[in-house]
């Protein structure tokens, strides 16, 4: 998934749009279209427990209206025997909503936390902070095992395990095969392919996340990891970008700045471009895989040509390395029932349940062995690319302060229009630089 | 308009001039032992809840201090506020809060002062529009602002639909203008209900023997009811313009200071909540303490004997 | 004639434009999702499940709860307190009185985003944050000067003959003001009441910086944290439901109280 901070709401193009989601989510609720009303949450209590009976873990997520989480939590529950209930507190919708929330109860030591579903670029933030118990012995060995890379990955902090991946995502090219008959390997070909779409007079704009939020940081990461760069140092404790970063954001400025640029670029989120591809008016997609089953419920006309290839190349003959989103289930410091934290936390995430949470809720498992279950194929016809994808996924900056890093970051390469790449870079090193000194301020 | 201009509008109320009494010292003693006793709850709370934290937040200004960097604590002296001050995003959120502060204020007096008159002039259908006036003041400020978001989302907002399905919230300049919509909708009824005050303060025989004169309508209003409500008007003024450079809640629910329409306590907000940086936060609230102080002792400067308070505390 | 319209259409044009946002508000809360996006003034079809699925939803009532109860004790605390100090402001000769009004107007003056940094350690390290009290004492403070500039106004208008009476009587001073005064100063007070439970009501930055859950959040401040049913049924419906909800009563409650209200803002402007 796409960690996007909606730090701007804006009530733009659709009233969709009102706090776009995580981009699982908008494939489950496509699947589940109408589901229940608000806050179907029954929730409130705050799990103290007598002496006797199951404890009472509390697990706090996103706002999963699939239900998949519900049955997960009634499941697992039932599976500990007695030793534990687990009640599901709903987060916010936004993801800075949802991190607002828990930072502020962690900070203030409350207890009453016991397992968290944390987007992937908090568990440096909430690890550095010592919020989260580390995974070790026999929970960090199941963890481990059978799982991505990159998600554990960003589930790892200073050579420890901190989470244990739930869901992933990733980007995939989609394209009109009507219009492309082969997908552009690379983003010039693909640029290039878009203008001379327009010169014929046909639809050719790229669909991609432009507007000043997560979703824009995700771009350009995903971009400047596959020119071979990152932000920081392998260590995080300095700004690395240089020529890749120039690289990257003179291709993102070569999108702007032609016809193959949506109009809106610069308001542009994930389901924006999904609502435009659906019109028609675009011919390539760089987005997650929820638009699938848009497409097809939305648009069956389209949905014949509507066809998925892996995400293009900066360098030619070298793939990309698109940015890797979802979520790790941690274990908080503070909570009284560590030990069965760890093992409901590790139910929760089990392949029944990340299976359910493929077919029904949507969201790519990040179990690997679950990739070649056939029971996923339907819903997921891409799962081999998804997969390869996955496994060669790029990890967002991984430092404590990644909120403040992310904000600049998406204050200077959005709008795209307004890049200057030599320039934009220099910039973009200087303030991280002091964001990193905890000197920075976020706008 | 929050609880503080409600505050200021009755300290404007000049305490009735009292003639001082002397007393025997024993008696005097007592009643000021009684004195100090009856304050003293109301004082220690306000200090708990105003001195402590801001002496509080000056000491914090001056470490290094992020949540989630806990062993990174450290005192740095003045660096905090070199940040900030040599932010642009600091300035930029100053900037819109002047902007945003500076339109609304005048609009609410202008509409103010004409919503004002309407109430004072008609005798038909008087009562009524007070009652409506009184609607805005009432409604709680986060349902207002929903509204107003609601009516400028495309396709679900009346608003956006008449401006051909725009989405002004997106833009900086239209979403600033939507905030000043919305700031000046909730708070002119209660400028108006203080200029009313004021208003009714002009002797009617003045008026009627300026109309007798001859003076048209325009110059009865700015030679004698402007001149007569000055001091209304000029606290009506402070306090509005204290509040307005506050702004927060319509911000945060219109745009959450997205698209650069932030506010400086949108920015101490976000820079505590989001960025966790308690050292910088602090720096912020403290840079917003100054900024009202000197709006402050500006309006006093200017106001001269017409300050509320001048005159205050007096019996 | 003329002149009579005229003033009448101006009423007219003051009264709709006051209305509007709310009749807005009001008609999108019975907006079916359907309708909701079809950006029309008035509902083409009516639905009540935006108020059943709040009215059922924990995420609202608990709130709503804790803006009752936190606005009803943290009034009835500032009403107290700031009745005790006007009647010193009002009555007595003491030295301080000076420093006490006009540490209430540096209040009423105050930036609460400043506190919001400071107050968020401070109610942390204490285990106040996200409790009631935690929001109860910051509202009594920001209530205080209010309370004791209209109290203290009222005060003065009260026939102190009465107190002399009473205390020519035998009564203490103290007694004095519980039987004799307080009487008086009710309707003051009941004004003091209700623009402190009004600001409680409304108040939304510390509501927001001081609470993480249902458990102490005010209503308010949950609007702002409503989540949809899904992403394509945004929470629009729900949300302009619960604003209603906690704007009808408060609507009401100042209309009926209306020339109360009006006297306690302008009391002290309309005096000079």
């Amino acid at each position: 998934m796409m960690a996007e901070s909606d730090r701007r709401v804006h009530p733009g193009a659709t009233a969709v749009r009102q706090r776009p989601g995580r981009t699982r989510r908008f494939r489950r609720h496509l699947v589940l279209l109408g589901g229940a009303g608000l806050v179907a949450s029954g929730l409130a209590a705050c799990g103290t427990s007598g002496g006797s009976g199951p404890v009472q873990l509390t697990y706090y997520l996103y706002p999963d209206t699939s239900g998949v989480t519900n049955q997960a939590v009634a499941n697992c529950s039932a599976q500990s025997h007695g030793k534990y209930t687990i009640s599901y507190q709903q987060l916010p919708l936004s993801a800075d909503g949802q991190r607002q929330q828990l930072v502020r109860r962690l900070a203030a030591h409350d207890n009453t936390i016991d397992i968290m579903g944390l987007d992937v670029t908090w568990e440096a933030e909430f690890a550095q902070a010592g919020w989260l118990l580390p995974w070790t012995g026999s929970n960090k060995q199941q963890a481990e095992s059978d799982t991505l890379k990159p998600m554990l990955q960003t589930a790892t902090w200073k050579g420890k395990l901190y989470a244990v991946p739930d869901n992933t995502n990733t980007q995939l090219l989609w394209y009109r095969s009507d219009l492309v008959t082969t997908p552009p390997a690379t983003w010039t070909e693909m640029i290039n392919d878009s203008i001379k779409l327009a010169k014929e007079g046909k639809p050719h704009l790229i669909e991609i996340q432009g507007a000043q939020y997560e979703g824009a940081t995700v771009w350009f990461n995903t971009m400047l990891a596959s020119a071979g760069g990152s932000v920081l140092t392998p260590d995080a404790a300095h700004v690395a970008l240089g020529t890749p970063a120039i690289k990257a954001l003179t291709i993102m400025k070569r999108l702007a700045s032609s016809v193959a640029a949506d109009p809106s670029l610069d308001v542009q989120e994930e389901n924006d471009n999904r609502l435009a591809m659906e019109a028609g008016t675009a011919a390539f997609e760089l987005n997650y895989p929820f638009v699938y089953p848009g497409m097809k419920s939305d648009n069956p006309q389209l949905f014949k040509y509507f066809k998925w290839a892996p995400y293009p190349a900066v360098v030619a003959g070298q793939p990309a390395h698109v940015t890797i989103g979802g979520i790790d289930i941690g274990v908080s410091s503070y909570s009284r029932y560590p030990r069965y934290a760890f093992q409901a936390a590790l139910c929760l995430r089990d392949k029944a349940n990340q299976l359910k949470g493929a077919t029904v809720g949507g969201v790519p498992p990040t179990i690997i062995s679950l990739y070649s279950d056939p029971k996923l194929f339907p819903d997921y016809p891409f799962h081999a690319d998804i997969l390869k994808e996955l496994e060669n996924a790029s990890v967002r900056p991984k430092t404590p302060l990644y909120q403040v890093l992310s904000i600049n970051i998406s204050h200077l390469v959005s709008p795209p229009g307004s890049i200057s790449p030599a320039a934009t870079e220099k910039k973009m090193a200087s303030q991280l630089n002091i964001a990193l000194q905890s000197k920075g301020l976020i706008p | 308009m929050s609880i503080q201009s409600q505050t200021a509008v009755v300290s404007a109320a000049g305490q009735a001039p009292a003639t001082h009494r002397r007393q025997l010292s024993e008696g005097a003693r007592a009643e000021r032992r009684l004195g100090w006793l009856l304050c003293a709850p109301a004082v220690i709370v306000m200090i708990a809840v105003t001195a402590y934290p801001i002496a509080y937040a000056v000491y914090l200004s001056l470490e290094r201090y992020n949540l989630e960097l806990p062993n990174a604590i450290k005192f740095v002296g003045l660096s905090n506020y070199a940040a900030v001050l040599s932010s642009p995003f600091w300035w930029h959120a100053l900037i819109v809060t002047l902007i945003i502060t500076v339109i609304s204020v005048a609009f609410e007096l202008v509409l103010g002062m004409l919503l004002a008159l309407l109430m004072h002039r008609t005798i038909f259908g008087r009562n009524t529009v007070r009652t409506a006036a009184l609607i805005p003041y009432g409604i709680v400020t986060v349902a207002a602002a929903y509204s107003w978001q609601f009516a400028w989302t495309p396709s679900t907002g009346y608003l956006s639909a008449l401006f051909g399905n725009g989405a002004p919230l997106s833009h900086t300049g239209q979403a600033i203008g939507v905030i000043i919509l919305a700031e000046v909708w909730k708070t002119t009824p209660f400028m108006a209900l203080l200029l009313l005050a004021g208003l009714s303060l002009v002797p009617e025989d003045l008026q009627r023997a300026a109309k007798v004169d001859g003076a048209t309508a325009w110059q009865r209003f700015t030679r004698i009811t402007l001149p007569l409500m000055k001091p209304a008007i000029l606290v009506a003024l402070l306090f509005r313009t204290l509040d307005a450079f506050r702004i927060f809640d319509n911000i945060y629910i219109l745009t959450q200071g997205g698209n650069n329409t932030g506010s400086v306590s949108i920015l101490g907000y976000d820079n505590l909540f989001n960025a966790l940086n308690l050292g910088i936060g602090s720096a912020i609230s403290i840079l917003i303490f100054i900024c009202v102080a000197i709006i402050a002792v500006l309006f006093i400067k200017g106001f001269g004997t017409a300050a509320p308070g001048a005159d205050s505390g007096r019996r | 004639m003329n002149k009579k319209f005229g003033w009448g259409a101006a009423n007219t044009i003051a009264v709709v434009l006051t209305l509007i946002p709310l009749l807005w508000i009001l008609s999108l809360s019975f907006k079916t999702p359907a309708a909701i996006l079809d950006a029309s003034f008035w509902p083409k079809q009516w639905t009540w499940s935006n108020y059943s699925g709040i009215l059922q939803s924990s995420q609202f009532l608990r709130p709503l709860v804790n803006s009752i109860g936190i606005g009803l004790i943290a009034t009835i605390i500032a009403v107290v307190l700031a009745s005790m100090a006007a009647y010193a402001v009002a009555r007595l000769a003491f030295p301080g009185k000076q420093v006490l009004i006009g540490m209430a107007l540096l209040i009423a003056m105050f930036p609460a985003i400043s506190l919001v940094t400071p107050m968020f350690s401070i109610e942390r390290a204490l285990g106040l944050f996200n409790t009631w009290p935690g929001l109860i004492i910051p509202y009594v403070a920001f209530g205080l000067p209010l309370g004791i500039y209209i109290l203290s106004a009222f005060f003065r208008e009260i026939p102190w003959e009465l107190e002399k009476a009473a205390k020519m009587d035998g009564a203490t001073p103290f007694q004095a003001f519980t039987k004799v005064i307080a009487p008086l100063a009710a309707p003051g007070m009941v004004t003091t009441a209700i623009l402190v439970f009004l600001f409680c009501w409304n108040e939304f930055l510390f509501a927001i910086s001081f609470t993480s859950t249902i458990g102490a959040r005010t209503a308010p401040a949950a609007l702002a944290f409503f989540s949809g049913s899904s992403q394509f049924t945004s929470p629009t419906g729900p949300i302009a439901a619960a604003a209603v909800v906690i704007t009808i009563p408060i609507i009401i409650f100042v209309l009926f109280f209306q020339r109360r209200i009006v006297a306690g803002l302008t009391s002290g402007a309309v005096k000079g």
